[in-house]
């Protein structure tokens, strides 16, 4: 019998930390999504709700219906995953088939996710099959109080954090992480990364070419008041950074790391002294026909126009195009704040 | 520790003896629930030791079983010593004398300091040496729940009540200035008839990270994280065995660029953190001691913690 101390999944959720520049810590992870996923069901297998052999369902756009497949296929759990055409491509649907998850994919022609019609379709299992259980990534706490592990890592790893920049899906990361780190630093600046015509920061929904971040739900897992400052990236300049990411610093991340990195970067630059700490959501592997993939990013409707080296801040918040990077002062406030205090930047409404 | 095993000059043996002395602390810089290293939960804390604090054990082997102590009220102290014969399986027992000098039940852990000692002493007596893991699990098993003197100066995080060590933070604390202190209104507490804590999934959570503040503040000497996990337990401490004007007292150390606020997390104390590295040291200590002392407080003392010798 052999003991291990840590079991595979413990260990495979864990980041690798960069130090991208001196003041500036990436954690980066292969699969950052298996930190919450795990959590979730240790907890909902401590409190009963979760039974040996009972199916898991899900909404997912990607890694964490992968993380789930991984811990049901090692845990002997029945998974139903449901995602829009938009989100799944045919090589990461092969793995997840390959792991015994079975998939529904709605037809999404609208190209923003589908998110409603897509819950939509898990209630409908549910009532279906009343007995399985349903992680709830968006709404579920346990998805944010289970970066507490990535907060006690980074703190084991350089101590104070002044600065935390991370991009924002269903709001675990960035807000769990940011809540756990700002209790023992209160002046801890948490900056969102999100891209154009995802609504969690006020956009109206739209279709978006970068994708793992943004939503066209606000999740429950969003603390908008825990937010200092919004950025809005479009795909072409995260695309960018995720190569720049690759061909300087031999780090292989997801054009959502791009996203999160760009912004770290420029945080570290604009504040120098401060300790930023980046979270960088999951390895390259899944984009290497289109991110890492010279002719794929050529085809793109104007790819070559140069990339901004910095954000434009906005006063009123709107969508830009896939070229365009923005940051707003959120400063802690609530959605309904902000769309008011919008509302009344633009006059009255009519 | 010395034994002390001679042959009289006219060949009947003397008596054995064994000394030992053990520290007492100012309560914990942290304590909470934590993980081992399988994932599973246990109580936890890191003592903030006071090497000014000691208690010293002498054990005199007998040659009958019965083991007596003075003073008679040590019973805990008994207990251990009779653990120890017996994990060192000896049936003869032993007078056991103990000289403290730390205060009985304001969290300055004097009762464990009495066991220890007397372990230390009933080994040293019968010399053997004993390992700080082994003498924190007779220390538990003699008076329930215990703190992590055993291990003197060498910070671990220490599972109170199974003796175990969760997590050996590689060195010592930081040199550190404390100024101690108690609320006026604090009476002795007896820390066996406190209820144990319960957690919360958030509190869980959050233990983690203070666990990873002491683990660097140990690793890089850094003081400052050492003071904000301790200010951090403090106030989770609040939800158990609230102090009075703690927020108060945060406030006085933080307007005196301190590391951090400290409790005794089942006692009366509390204690204000400086780097001892720090600018107009007693000049900020003195002043945070007035501003207690303004405050209510009452018993104001400067503790020098890894210091090295350093003046200030």
């Amino acid at each position: 019998m052999v003991a291990l101390d840590d079991d595979y999944f413990r260990a495979l959720e864990l980041p690798r930390m960069a130090a991208l520049s001196p003041d500036l810590i990436a954690a980066a992870f292969p699969l950052m999504k298996l930190m919450p996923a795990r959590y979730i069901l240790d907890r909902a297998v401590a409190d009963g709700a979760l039974e040996a052999g009972m199916r898991i369902v899900e909404t997912t756009s990607g890694t964490f219906g992968m993380a789930l497949a991984l811990l049901a296929a090692a845990r002997g759990y029945r998974l139903t995953l449901v995602s829009a055409s938009s989100l799944v491509d045919t090589k990461f649907k092969a793995r997840l088939d390959g792991l015994g998850a079975q998939m529904i994919i709605t037809e999404d022609h609208a190209g923003n996710g589908d998110q409603l019609t897509r819950l939509k379709r898990l209630e409908h299992i549910r009532r279906e099959e009343p007995d399985c259980f349903w992680p709830r990534q968006y709404d579920n706490l346990g998805n944010s109080l289970a970066y507490a592990r990535l907060a006690e890592l980074l703190v084991r790893t350089v101590g104070q954090i002044d600065c935390l920049v991370g991009c924002v899906g269903s709001g675990g990361s960035l807000c769990g992480t940011g809540t756990f780190l700002r209790a023992v630093f209160p002046h801890l600046l948490v900056i969102a990364v999100d891209t154009h015509r995802s609504i969690l920061f006020g956009h109206p929904a739209g279709k978006r070419l970068l994708r793992g971040l943004g939503n066209s739900i606000v999740p429950g897992n969003l603390r908008h008041d825990l937010i200092d400052e919004v950025h809005w990236v479009g795909a072409y300049p995260a695309f960018r950074e995720a190569r720049r990411l690759l061909r300087e610093h031999g780090i292989f991340q997801g054009p959502t790391s791009g996203a999160a990195a760009l912004v770290g970067r420029w945080v570290a630059s604009t504040r120098p002294g401060a300790r930023v700490a980046v979270i960088m959501a999951d390895d390259g592997h899944r984009y290497t026909e289109t991110v890492f993939d010279d002719a794929w990013l050529g085809s793109l409707p104007g790819w070559s126009c140069s990339p901004p080296s910095e954000p434009r801040e906005l006063m009123v918040i709107e969508p830009g195009s896939e070229a365009d990077w923005m940051r707003f002062k959120w400063a802690r406030r609530n959605l309904d704040q902000i769309v008011h205090d919008g509302l009344k930047n633009e006059g009255p409404s009519p | 520790m010395a034994a002390v095993s001679k042959t009289a000059p006219f060949g009947k043996p003397l008596p054995r003896i064994g000394v030992g002395a053990a520290n007492g602390h100012h309560g914990e810089l942290l304590q909470g629930v934590f993980e081992d290293r399988n994932g599973e939960l246990h109580r936890g804390l890191v003592t903030l030791p006071l090497a000014k604090l000691v208690s010293k054990a002498t054990f005199t082997c007998a040659a009958t079983r019965d083991l007596t102590v003075r003073p008679g009220d040590k019973v805990k102290a008994a207990l251990a010593a009779r653990k120890t014969l017996n994990h060192l399986n000896v049936a003869e027992g032993g007078f056991l004398n103990i000289e403290s000098g730390i205060p009985i039940g304001h969290g300055y852990g004097s009762s464990t300091a009495d066991v220890v000692a007397s372990i230390r002493a009933v080994a040293a007596a019968h010399v053997v040496q004993l390992q700080p893991s082994r003498v924190s699990q007779l220390a538990v098993a003699a008076e329930r729940a215990s703190d992590a003197i055993a291990f003197d100066g060498h910070a671990v995080l220490f599972a109170q009540r199974e003796g175990t060590v969760l997590e050996d933070f590689g060195g010592s604390l930081p040199p550190l200035l404390l100024v101690g202190f108690k609320s006026t209104e604090g009476q002795p507490i007896n820390t066996l008839h406190l209820p144990p804590a319960r957690y919360d999934s958030v509190e869980i959570q959050q233990f983690r990270v203070l666990r990873a503040l002491v683990a660097h503040a140990v690793r890089y000497q850094d003081p400052n994280c050492l003071g904000r996990a301790a200010t951090a337990s403090a106030l989770l401490s609040q939800r158990r065995l609230p102090k009075q004007h703690l927020e108060r007292v945060i406030d006085i150390a933080e307007g005196a660029g301190a590391c951090g606020v400290q409790v005794a997390h089942s006692g009366s104390l509390l204690g204000i953190l400086f780097d001892h590295a720090g600018k107009n040291l007693r000049q900020r200590a003195e002043s945070v001691a007035a501003s207690v002392q303004r405050c209510g407080f009452c018993d104001v003392e400067f503790h020098q913690i890894n210091d090295d010798g350093a003046t200030w």
